[in-house]
């Protein structure tokens, strides 16, 4: 027996916790404390856990970003519908802690693989699928204050950058301007004491939505003539792309400009970029970029660029439905231009993509669409 | 009538021929003559119960074991009764009949086998599971018009005295025995070894010892009993209708007998009685004055031996003492000193208004003898499989001044409608769905088939759940056929009815029967259970009732179907009503009680994860923390709790201890 115990030593060597960790353990271990305490005193545990909706996020005037209200949902042990969801949160609880104690980080999909077994006794999983556990990884972290960067996690990686910028990732130099024609992968834990940068003479940052116009722009070397940082998010932009954005903003202070659909998705997406998002109002303050500019697609680029009727794609009453839903979101409601923008888009009943412009010239978009509009300033705020 | 037998000649000339008489009084009369009543019912066999050649089998046993258990019964003897059939050629059989009763002494024996209407039943009113003395003979006299075959009656009065042996037929003319062994005396066989001997050597049936069994540990001697042989032509089947059927029932129905049954195909099987105790001795009663009709009455009247009237109201019939004797002749303005037999028709039609308009007692209730909810309970849950049984015997009531006593007994949670699906039907069911998984295919096609026990079927049949139903292979076919039959499940099937007269099983004409009416009648839907329109209720749920009375009111002479008097279907309703009371609290317990225990095992299965991850956060002791909560989750599913511990506790609060339900708890 004695022989065998340092083996069980050397598999879990003994991890120094940084503070923030140890923080984080605190915080979780608040959690259990509550089942604990509940179970003694023989009454019902339960979570408070902040709303993640609509109606429990609010725009500050003033900051210019969406801030999470103080509403919260229970979440029962003994009720039929929240039993599962109790028992996952706690779940996710334990796995995030153990990841924590050896020092490791795992990806979102990772955790749910970590904890994906059986319940003992039944067929029943304790997670069916990665979409069951995502959220409750969300719910964690409102919960209990911390992020997911705090709890080692990340998601998968998504979005590329490309630019006259030097960094350091984990203690190796990057040289951005020298990525070849992939782009350098951002990372989904971008926090200083990850990733700092070194070098930097770009003059401003172009965010385009997904990889196509990406890869149109860093094949055009856009960012070498235009001097500039060039990102995408693959659509929606993940957090590490959201966080690298703020950050290059911030303390390198470029501007951020924004190339996006023509849609309601586009202005979403924009809207995340510059106000945070709904799912995730807790972190806008160190997200949301509320100076970025909306630089195109407009709705009334069709008519300006003498655009073909073939590259219009109709809206949809999906689409319709959301226009309506966003023109109504307090950060446009005040917005004259953006009302306009909206209603003209509406007008159009069509959608336009970035990609609509090569109907002009394949390079239309890199040679003249961006650099007009940045002379012109001709952005919408 | 003469113009249409003959058409050529009946349109020319219609009078004048008709004319010619064919008979005359005269001529006829010398063929008007006394007709035997065994004659009649040699003709009239159907009346009797011997409409064709598998019930006449029936019939045959049932009028012996039902005289046998009178005897018994009688003489207070716990009854025994063996019965055997054998078949010795094709469409005969040969039904034996043996009690332990106290035997029939040598004279009476050819009359009560060999003449129609001879009995002690019919002239009394008392209790009795034969009433009109035509059974046995008739059934004698049946055997023998279909066989030739005399009836052999073997009867033992003691262990020390002879035993006879007769062979009897009956002569059906004058409705009168002809004994044809013994030179017409019959045989005297002497006690002991010889006479054993000679049974033996004559082969002769007869059951000397008691087989080995709990009751009798060592071999005894039969002391006393009387068997009958009977050979006719006969049909034998099982299922409804059946002999198997009739002594499964008669079990039910009399938990003080005990039964060994040799069927023709050599299988044995003994129904072994679940109480020592005889039902209380019937007593015989006088006729009440409720059911007495005006032309009886005179007839008492004029019967009467001098007596005063009030003399006479409170010797001839039941519940009448001098005062309420009194009150009758009041009111009838009668003097109850004046002398019964000088009541003329005017006053007598006075006084039979007066007995209706007066407030007389319900007749004695120990001139019944009903078998009582502890004993109804226990026979039924010694045939009927169930996990609820209940029991309720009504308070007598009258009909036509005959007391009657209606019990209803009810078994809940039998075997269910998908274990009797037959492979063919199932194969078109799989056939014409269009149900994409076969899990709800099976919850959809049968009743009673929930998510839970759709599982556990296609566990059984080992075919996974989301297979398409019209895609199964001819083997996965019948596996799941199988494990339809295998799992068990309740609910679903039509209710069985068992009904009873007098502790004799009814059989036939079940539609024609108060007792089947009156279930139909009933609104089982407000009791928890499921019914069509003018249809038996669906469920796993079978129902006995049991009328006893001093003169059950038969249909017809086979007594098969109890006629509608109305205050017999008004007790038969309020019994019925007893019973599906407390069905329904039960019913509703049960689903109480299920639902709790879904919540628990949902909580339950959870709680480990939990405590597991409250641990890895803690670093603490995880199983205290898990007992700790499983304390919680029953706390907070506490109404499956009371239950679980002692099902019957719970059910005893809502139904009250004295109600006579057993509930039996499903093995966990």
């Amino acid at each position: 027996m004695a022989k065998k115990r340092p083996n069980t030593e050397q598999e879990q060597p003994e991890v120094k916790l940084s503070k923030q960790d140890q923080k984080t353990l605190d915080n979780l271990c608040r959690l259990a404390d509550t089942v604990i305490e509940a179970a003694e005193r023989v009454r019902d545990p339960f979570l408070d856990i902040p709303s993640r909706s609509l109606s429990n996020v609010k725009f500050n005037r003033t900051k210019k970003f969406i801030e999470m209200g103080k509403n919260t949902n229970r979440r029962h042990l003994f009720n039929l519908s929240q039993a599962k969801a109790y028992m996952q949160t706690l779940l996710i609880g334990s796995g995030c802690t153990q990841l924590i104690k050896q020092g490791k980080t795992t990806s979102i999909r990772g955790l749910y693989y970590l904890l994906k077994h059986t319940i003992e006794g039944t067929k029943e999983e304790t997670f069916n699928e990665q979409s069951e556990s995502d959220p409750i990884i969300e719910d964690l972290e409102v919960l209990s204050s911390s992020l997911r960067e705090e709890l080692h996690l990340y998601a998968d990686k998504k979005g590329e950058m490309v630019g006259p910028l030097t960094l350091i990732d984990n203690g190796d130099e990057i040289d951005c301007s020298r990525m070849g024609s992939g782009g350098y992968g951002i990372p989904s834990i971008v926090e200083p004491d990850r990733v700092q940068f070194k070098k930097c003479t770009a003059k401003f940052i172009l965010h385009v939505e997904k990889n196509t116009v990406w890869q149109r722009f860093n094949e055009d070397k856009f960012w070498k003539k235009q001097n500039c940082i060039l990102t995408h998010g693959g659509g929606q932009p993940p957090r590490g792309v959201r966080r690298m954005l703020h950050r290059l903003h911030n303390e390198l202070e470029l501007p951020v400009y924004c190339l996006l659909d023509n849609d309601p998705w586009g202005y979403y997406i924009y809207s995340v970029i510059k106000q945070g998002s709904i799912n995730l109002a807790f972190e806008s303050a160190r997200m949301a970029i509320p100076e970025a500019r909306y630089l195109g697609i407009r709705s009334i680029d069709f008519e300006r660029c003498e655009l073909s009727r073939n590259v219009t794609i109709r809206l949809n009453d999906n689409d319709r439905k959301r226009a309506v839903q966003i023109k109504k979101y307090p950060w446009f409601e005040g917005k004259k231009k953006w009302q306009q923008e909206i209603d003209k888009m509406l007008e159009n009943d069509f959608k336009l993509e970035v990609e609509a412009l090569v109907n002009r010239g394949i390079s239309f978009v890199t040679e003249t669409y961006v650099p007009d509009r940045l002379e012109d300033q001709d952005f919408l705020d | 009538m003469a113009t249409a037998t003959d058409p050529a000649t009946s349109s020319s000339s219609t009078g004048k021929r008709n004319a010619t008489r064919r008979a005359t009084a005269e001529t006829m009369a010398t063929k008007q003559r006394d007709i035997a009543v065994s004659e009649f019912f040699a003709k009239n066999k159907h009346l009797l119960g011997f409409d064709n050649p598998r019930k006449a089998l029936l019939t045959t046993v049932k009028e012996a074991v039902d005289n046998s258990l009178d005897a018994c019964e009688e003489a207070g003897i716990p009854p025994e009764i063996w019965v055997s059939i054998d078949a010795t050629q094709s469409g005969r059989f040969r039904v034996s009949v043996q009690d332990n009763g106290p035997g029939i002494v040598k004279k009476q024996i050819p009359l009560i086998f060999g003449k129609l209407l001879y009995g002690s039943k019919f002239h009394r009113l008392r209790m009795s599971r034969g009433q009109q003395g035509i059974g046995i003979s008739a059934a004698g006299m049946n055997g023998m018009l279909t066989t030739g075959k005399p009836v052999l009656i073997v009867s033992k009065l003691s262990p020390k005295k002879p035993l006879h042996y007769f062979e009897l037929q009956i002569d059906t003319k004058k409705n009168q025995p002809e004994i044809i062994n013994g030179k017409g005396e019959g045989i005297d066989i002497e006690p002991g070894e010889k006479g054993l001997q000679f049974i033996k050597g004559n082969k002769i049936a007869w059951e000397n010892e008691y087989p080995i069994s709990e009751q009798h540990p060592v071999a005894e001697e039969v002391a006393s009993g009387t068997r009958v042989t009977i050979e006719l032509a006969a049909v034998y089947k099982r299922g409804k209708g059946s002999v198997d059927e009739y002594l499964e029932q008669t079990a039910i129905a009399n938990p003080h007998v005990t039964i060994h049954y040799k069927d023709p195909e050599g299988l044995s099987r003994s129904y072994h009685r679940s109480t020592l105790e005889l039902p209380a001795e019937a007593k015989e009663i006088k006729p009440h004055p409720y059911g007495v009709e005006l032309g009886r009455l005179m007839t008492m009247l004029a019967e009467d031996k001098g007596a005063t009237l009030s003399g006479f109201l409170c010797d001839s019939f039941s519940c009448v003492s001098p005062s309420v004797a009194k009150t009758i002749c009041d009111t009838a303005k009668l003097s109850p000193r004046t002398k019964a037999i000088k009541v003329g028709q005017s006053e007598a039609d006075r006084l039979y208004h007066a007995i209706q308009e007066t407030r007389i007692r319900p007749p004695a209730t120990d001139c019944i003898v009903p078998i009582g909810e502890q004993l109804l309970l226990k026979g039924l849950k010694h045939v009927v499989p169930g996990t609820f049984y209940a029991a309720e015997t009504r308070p007598p009531g009258v009909y036509r001044g005959n007391p009657f006593i209606v019990e209803v007994a009810l078994a809940y949670g039998g075997a269910p409608q998908s274990q009797k699906v037959t492979r063919d039907a199932l194969d078109e069911l799989l056939v014409q769905s269009d149900i994409r998984s076969l899990r709800k295919f099976l919850i959809d096609a049968f009743q009673g088939i929930g998510g839970e026990s759709a599982d556990r079927i296609l566990k059984e049949a080992k075919i996974p759940p989301r297979c398409s139903p019209a895609k199964l292979t001819n083997d996965q076919r019948a596996a799941l056929h199988e494990a339809l039959h295998e799992v068990s499940i309740s609910e679903g099937q039509a209710m069985t009815v068992m009904r009873f007269a007098n502790r004799v099983p009814l059989q036939f004409q079940a539609g024609a029967c108060a007792i089947t009416q009156s279930i139909i009648n009933m609104n089982w839907r407000s009791y928890g259970l499921t019914q069509s329109r003018g249809s038996l209720p669906n469920g796993p749920i079978a129902v006995m009732v049991h009328i006893a009375s001093v003169w059950v009111p038969f249909t017809s002479e086979s007594k098969e179907a109890v006629a509608n008097y109305p205050e017999i279907e008004k007790e038969l309703r309020l019994g019925l009503q007893a019973v599906g009371r407390k069905l329904s609290m039960y019913l509703r317990c049960k689903q109480q009680v299920a639902e709790e225990e879904e919540r628990r095992s949902i909580f339950l299965r959870y709680l480990k994860e939990v405590a597991m991850s409250v641990s890895e956060i803690k670093g603490k002791d995880q199983q205290g923390l898990l007992e700790r909560l499983q304390k919680v989750a029953i706390k907070r599913t506490s109404t499956a709790d009371i239950k679980l511990d002692e099902r019957g506790k719970k059910v005893e609060q809502t139904l009250e201890a004295d109600d006579n339900v057993i509930i039996i708890a499903p093995p966990t």
